[in-house]
């Protein structure tokens, strides 16, 4: 049945495809039916290529080329989330000319003000009211801070990801069985890790119990956690530099419950690495290992010289995806520590000026989307940076 | 390395042929140079594995050595890894309710077993009768109106089961489309996919999100299962490659036999591809599974169509310091998708394997 109907139907598109004079009379003119086979398997291959790839189509275009068109449209406006724009759009009402005006309309205060704002929009930050000036600081400097801070998981997992697979990719028995036990947190929801960190990093919880930091009598543990004390760095390190610079510097406040989140997501994708680094290795070339061996090479030598070279592409995946992925992060500090400056990641500016009408007063969703614009950009560029280092490397 | 071996020594064996002293040297340097200290610390070495000047360590001893050590260290790792979540096993049935009878919940636990002033029930499973029974009833401050424990993991399945399985089907049938079918403009069709995965989803969450308000999927849940029919570029990508390892000759041949593509791909394309298409498909059940960020962002919450990470953090928001029970519904939510993982591993390993090595 099948094959008969898609056959009719390639019949069908074939003889559409055939200029009009000749379609009444297909079937009697003989010099047709030399050509017809390849012209309809060649139909055929078009049709059914495009049929095939139409959903994946349809989605990409949809929800992300005309999202980010849309996007980068409504941040040279001034969009609020209640008003009925995108109605008109959908719907496509009454009013095309009405929505075609309002989502190109430039913003009334210039069509960079949203931009504008990015980099102008002060908050009161009250950690650093004793430093000179009012207390007042760009917001986004801070969200961008802490953003790039939690990327410094990213060469801590490479590196202990590398150590593990080179113990997991040696002939041992019960190898596979490693890998599996290290990607299990990769598959568990990152809601019911964080909200068990949260309990084993308290102050009397189980990590301070292991290194003796629970505290005693008259003396406070260890604190974590954002809601279980102040950290300054002068908590931490330096406890007796009284200078300017020590006594509030603004990238100390938090810093441990920032390292948290760090030993949480290090923690989560170590297994997702080691996995890769387990596959990259096992194609390296043994030959080319067993004759640096014979040559004298030991395995530290061996390592650096064959392995690593072999690696490189897979190091260089890795290293792109987590920065891309890093610039993204979101969920984990505003589960553990709720929204603040302190430790949220960019992504909660786009959430709390965009969408979250608590910030504003109203939700701008061209505030929003200039936000993400300037992800995408800073994103953009860190890539192509990537890969223009790694074309420098090759050479 | 096997070979090797049968070259190589295969015990432990003091080298005799050592670099010569020169003739200057002293009567203590001589001494010194065949000093029992020395070739006893050689002899010590070597029993571990280590080669020095005077003694050269067997092959096998120093595999084993290595072996011993990388298993210390994996097993450590291991512990590392496992123990959150056997900790989480164990704390969830800690009784948090009463004052001071947290102790259980801040220790580290080996073993699940009651609190020493188990609080209302005495029951060993309180916290999870209270995930089951109150915890998600709507009376608790905002949960939503005719939600439940049942509703939400109602809701994850259905979020979870139908964009999968709809999106990897369409997401093959694009990877049967670049793989095996010549068509005009695939590879132009094919790289502009492939710019799409550059945007940062982020970017454009918010424009997702005035599309989705519009349309009112916000409200019916379907903000969380339309987008993901239409299949996932990095899915596709994957089982093209997978396609690319099978032979084009059967195409061919079902094509000879008068078969149209869609029979192909239903009768063959799809069977043979199962190993990646399953690989897949349960890798993107469990990220939607565990997507709270989709829900928290794209889900209004005031319906009842929020899922179950979701509905998590807002009844732990609730809790305050009693989080027995949530521990006990992270428990829950993360036992399913482990069972899963428990059951597939090999497959999805194997999988993730195969995509590291085609980078």
């Amino acid at each position: 049945m099948d094959e008969k109907a898609t056959l009719s139907a390639a019949e069908e598109v074939a003889e559409e495809a055939i200029p009009v004079e000749g379609a009444e009379t297909a079937e009697a003119v003989p010099a047709k039916k030399k050509r017809k086979p390849i012209n309809q398997q060649k139909l055929q291959d078009n049709l059914w290529g495009w049929i095939f790839c139409l959903p994946l189509i349809v989605g990409t275009v949809w929800f992300v080329y005309v999202a980010l068109v849309m996007a980068l449209m409504l941040s040279f406006t001034d969009y609020m989330v209640s008003e009925p724009l995108m109605e008109y759009l959908f719907t496509l009402g009454d009013h095309p000319a009405f929505y075609y005006d309002k989502l190109t309309q430039v913003n009334v205060e210039g069509a960079d003000a949203w931009y504008k704002y990015i980099f102008a929009y002060k908050i009161y930050i009250k950690e650093v009211a004793s430093l000179p000036g009012d207390g007042y600081r760009v917001e986004m400097w801070y969200y961008m801070f802490n953003t790039v801070f939690y990327m410094i998981g990213i060469p801590i997992g490479m590196i202990l990801s590398m150590f593990f697979a080179v113990c997991m990719s040696r002939d041992i028995k019960g190898g596979n069985l490693f890998r599996v036990l290290y990607y299990l947190p990769c598959v568990a929801s990152s809601i019911s890790i964080v909200f068990t960190f949260r309990i084993l990093f308290k102050t009397q919880g189980v990590m301070n119990q292991i290194f003796g930091l629970s505290g005693g009598e008259g003396q406070a543990g260890f604190a974590w956690l954002i809601g279980d004390g102040n950290q300054t760095w002068n908590d931490i390190a330096h406890k007796d530099i009284h200078t300017e610079f020590y006594l509030n510097p603004f990238w100390c406040q938090g810093l441990i419950s920032k390292c948290v989140i760090i030993i949480m997501s290090v923690w989560k994708g170590l297994g997702g690495t080691i996995i890769l680094y387990v596959a990259g290795l096992s194609g390296v070339n043994a030959a080319t290992k067993e004759a640096a061996q014979i040559d004298g090479a030991n395995g530290w030598q061996i390592f650096w010289k064959v392995t690593m070279p072999d690696l490189y592409p897979t190091i260089f995946y890795n290293i792109v995806t987590a920065v891309i992925g890093g610039m993204q992060i979101y969920a984990e500090p505003v589960l553990m520590y709720n929204e603040s400056y302190l430790t949220s990641g960019y992504v909660s500016l786009i959430w709390n000026k965009g969408i979250n009408k608590s910030d504003l007063g109203n939700a701008y969703a061209s505030a929003g989307a200039a936000y993400g614009m300037f992800l995408a950009v800073i994103i953009l560029v860190l890539t192509l940076f990537q890969f223009w280092l790694d074309s420098r490397n090759k050479d | 390395m096997d070979n090797m071996e049968n070259v190589d020594n295969v015990e432990n064996e003091v080298v005799t042929k050592e670099a010569p002293l020169p003739g200057s040297a002293s009567q203590e340097e001589i001494r010194a140079y065949y000093s029992p200290l020395r070739y006893g610390w050689g002899a010590f070495c070597a029993f571990f594995g280590f080669s020095t000047k005077t003694h050269r360590a067997s092959k096998k001893r120093a595999k084993l050595v290595l072996d011993i050590a990388t298993y210390i260290i994996l097993l450590l790792g291991t512990f590392i890894m496992i123990y959150p979540f056997w900790w989480m096993l164990a704390g969830s049935f800690a009784d948090t309710l009463g004052s001071g009878s947290t102790d259980l919940f801040y220790q580290m636990v080996w073993w699940p077993s009651k609190s020493t002033t188990q609080g209302q029930s005495g029951d060993l499973f309180y916290n999870y009768s209270q995930v089951l029974a109150n915890c998600f009833e709507p009376p608790a401050s905002g949960i939503p109106e005719g939600y439940s424990y049942w509703r939400a993991v109602l809701n994850n399945l259905i979020y979870s089961i139908v964009p999968v399985v709809v999106g990897v089907i369409t997401s093959a049938s694009a990877a049967f489309a670049f793989s095996k079918i010549e068509w005009y403009g695939r590879n132009f069709v094919f790289f502009f996919l492939l710019a799409a995965v550059m945007v940062p989803g982020p970017s454009v969450m918010i424009t997702q999100y005035v599309m989705y308000d519009t349309m009112g999927w916000r409200q019916n849940g379907l903000a969380l299962i339309i987008p993901g029919l239409f299949g996932s570029i990095m899915t596709a990508f994957f089982i093209r490659q997978f396609l690319f390892g099978l032979p084009t000759s059967i195409v061919e041949a079902a094509k000879i036999d008068g078969a149209g593509y869609f029979r192909i791909f239903c009768q063959f394309i799809l069977p043979l591809a199962m190993p990646a298409i399953m690989a897949q498909g349960l890798l993107s059940f469990m990220g939607c599974w565990n997507n709270y960020m989709g829900s928290y962002i794209m889900i209004d919450d005031q319906t009842a169509w929020i899922n179950l990470p979701h509905a998590m953090y807002i009844v732990q928001n609730q809790l305050g310091e009693n989080q027995g029970p949530v521990i006990a519904a992270s428990v829950l939510c993360v036992l399913p998708v482990m069972i899963l993982f428990a059951c597939f591993q090999k497959l999805i390993i194997n999988s993730l394997m195969l995509t590291g090595s085609k980078e």
